[in-house]
């Protein structure tokens, strides 16, 4: 996987670099939105990581909105000091397919690049979920595990097709947030880790092998792999 | 403070006797446009008819003599002049062709009138006095001169009690306007000498000043009221960045000193990396805590400064509750509470669901930290036209005096002191309250704290 990081501040870049290196992935840089508008369209990435503000005429709403004029479906994940609900909304607006606030640890970033490269892969919709023996039917509201029917309130519901949506993805408790409840806000607690053990319990409670995972400093993951 | 006298401002001298000029010179004008047509219609109506009512007296008198003879004009003359009331109002004089007088109320002739015929005015002595008079004078078919007249004394002085009201309105006009206007413009100056002696203390630091006000309901008494509205919020503002400094001071410095003192001494101790990698972990979840209280301020300033109210949409506000209650429903379970939900169906026309759902998660987020055995939160109709959401619990409460405080940046009450929080969770509930033009009520719930957030209707 080949990824371009558009950012001006040295340190973070380097950061950027070394961090997504040691994830596996190949990464080119850029040090301003010119290099970056000239690397995108010339070389072939599987997404792009900018500043939203750049130094020079070319600053990050810029270049997402002219990559996308172009023609570039590429993901786009844009990381930025700005954190109004407006600038998210603006970032999200010009074409960016996620909004990452700074300062932000390696692990949101890699989950949520994770999540938009996947997203960018399998588009196709279908009507059930399957993670190892758990399956879920979207159209009838059902889970089992191992053939076992597993009760769920519509809001654990709603929590365990994200995750299985994005199985063997690190998904971190901000993504969870946002995407299960909508809430674009730190709730300060650990409500999240709760949700998950109650629905941990439910899943994987009767059987051998635990699929939801915690990953430490990180997240969680669902995962059919031991 | 010299340079923070009180100037009399200009402008507002001229302005204020200009009015009152203008206001004067408006009395006269209308009293002016009141007075010409009573001149005019006494002129046409009263002089005019009574001077055509002499002619009339006149040819009605040389018609007796043509028709009936002169004995039957001398009758008719004197029966004229019998009837005639209380002094002498009306002049008839027949006279021969040499003006000698042969009947009338007239002992002579008057001098003064010419030797034709038509309406005169003349004066003559009359008994010793001065009289002016209107005369008719015709000749008669017999070479006889008749000469009606009358009196104008009586007209004289309606006239001249006429211009003396004239006059006098228009003095009064002129006095009570101009001295009226002094008085305004004295009121006015003093109110707002006493606004600009204030404003200028102000800006000389004193924010605790306030306009003076006398309750009444007139329109400077009603600025004055809403300056001091204006002042209030702006010493609650600056009080309140006075507050966030020295609280982010506070509570930024401490974790910022514990994290730089972590991080010094890994440059001088040296330790091995068994012992490196921990610190550094706790180094980082210092720096998440900072990043997290500094991440509360900044939503904080964003409400606070009102753009937030872009976001604002039509809103379920009961959902919103209820998908709180929900959220930290499972978080109540491991502590061993409940929370219970009830509510009526209730939408706000303009909200913003983002802010409310944050807003009432801290409230419940809070109860849950206090609670003994469960919160009760609750959407429901208040008065007439209020909706509130409540959210109670049965823990310890707030005492009396911490209420005000609690809402402040920060502050953390006797009974939070060990509980996790960074202090901002009900000052944020207040701002996104105030930016909803809700307000937040912290109520005893015997026991507990009954917590509302009231919208109006």
């Amino acid at each position: 996987m080949k990824i371009l990081i558009v950012e001006d501040n040295q340190r973070v870049a380097q950061f950027l670099v070394k961090g997504l290196g040691e994830a596996g992935y190949t990464v080119d840089h850029a040090g301003n939105g010119r290099d970056g508008m000239f690397l995108a369209v010339s070389e072939s990435y599987d997404a792009i990581v900018m500043d939203r503000m750049l130094p020079g005429d070319v600053d990050g709403i810029t270049l997402v909105a002219s990559l996308r004029r172009d023609g570039c479906t590429k993901p786009i994940l844009i990381l930025s000091a700005l954190g109004e609900v407006d600038d998210r909304i603006l970032g999200l607006k010009s074409g960016g397919d996620d909004y990452l606030v700074k300062p932000f640890s390696l692990g949101e970033l890699l989950a949520r690049l994770d999540a938009i490269l996947r997203r960018a892969q399998n588009q196709q919709q279908c009507s059930t979920l399957t993670v190892a023996d758990l399956q879920m039917d979207l159209l009838a509201h059902k889970v089992s595990r191992a053939g076992k029917a597993v009760g769920l309130q519509p809001r654990e519901f709603k929590l365990l097709e994200y995750l299985m949506r994005h199985a063997e993805q690190i998904v971190t408790r901000t993504m969870l947030l946002e995407n299960v409840w909508d809430y674009h806000f730190d709730p300060q607690t650990n409500v999240v880790d709760v949700h998950i053990s109650k629905l941990r319990q439910k899943i994987d409670a009767d059987a051998e092998t635990p699929l939801l995972k915690t990953i430490r400093n990180a997240g969680y993951m669902l995962t059919a792999n031991a | 403070m010299p340079d923070c006298q009180y100037k009399k401002p200009r402008s507002l001298r001229l302005s204020a006797s200009s009015i009152a000029a203008s206001y004067v010179a408006i009395s006269l004008v209308v009293l002016i446009l009141f007075a010409a047509p009573i001149l005019y219609a006494w002129n046409t109506i009263v002089e005019e008819r009574s001077t055509e009512r002499l002619g009339e007296d006149a040819e009605r008198l040389s018609r007796v003599l043509n028709n009936h003879g002169p004995q039957a004009l001398k009758t008719v003359i004197d029966a004229m002049i019998e009837a005639q009331q209380a002094g002498d109002e009306k002049f008839i004089l027949l006279a021969d062709s040499q003006l000698h007088t042969k009947e009338g109320n007239l002992a002579a002739w008057p001098a003064g009138i010419p030797d034709d015929a038509g309406t005169y005015q003349v004066s003559f002595s009359l008994a010793g006095r001065e009289v002016d008079a209107v005369m008719v004078r015709i000749p008669l078919s017999n070479g006889d001169q008749l000469l009606v007249g009358r009196n104008e004394a009586r007209f004289g002085t309606a006239r001249a009690l006429f211009w003396v009201g004239l006059v006098g309105a228009a003095g009064a006009a002129l006095f009570f306007g101009l001295s009226g206007g002094m008085l305004i413009r004295a009121m006015l100056l003093a109110e707002v000498q006493g606004i600009s002696r204030t404003a200028a203390a102000i800006v000389a630091g004193d924010l605790t000043r306030r306009l003076p006000t006398t309750g009444e309901t007139n329109e400077l008494d009603m600025l004055a009221q809403t300056v001091n509205r204006m002042l209030d919020q702006i010493e609650q503002l600056i009080r309140g960045v006075r507050n966030v400094s020295n609280a982010v001071a506070h509570d930024l410095r401490t974790p910022l000193m514990e994290l730089r003192s972590r991080l010094e001494e890994l440059t001088w101790s040296r330790p091995g990396a068994a012992e490196v990698f921990p610190a550094i972990e706790s180094a980082v979840s210092d720096i998440d805590r900072i990043i997290a209280i500094f991440n509360a301020l900044l939503r904080l300033a964003e409400i606070d400064n009102g753009l937030s109210r872009s976001g604002f949409v039509a809103t379920d506000l009961t959902k919103i509750v209820e998908d709180a209650a929900e959220f930290y429903q499972p978080l109540a379970e491991v502590k061993g509470l409940r929370i219970r939900f009830s509510g009526t169906r209730e939408n706000l026309a303009a909200a913003d669901p983002l802010l409310l759902a944050q807003a009432v998660g801290n409230l419940i987020d809070n109860a849950l930290k206090y609670a003994m055995y469960e919160v009760r939160v609750s959407v429901r109709h208040q008065g007439r036209a209020n909706i509130a959401v409540i959210v109670c619990d049965d823990g310890p409460g707030i005492a009396e005096h911490e209420k005000e405080k609690v809402t402040q940046r920060f502050y953390r009450g006797d009974a939070s002191r060990g509980t996790p929080g960074v202090g901002l969770g009900l000052s944020l509930v207040a701002a996104v309250a105030k930016l909803h033009g809700a307000s937040l009520r912290l109520d005893d719930a015997h026991p507990g704290l009954a917590a509302q957030l009231v919208f109006q209707g």
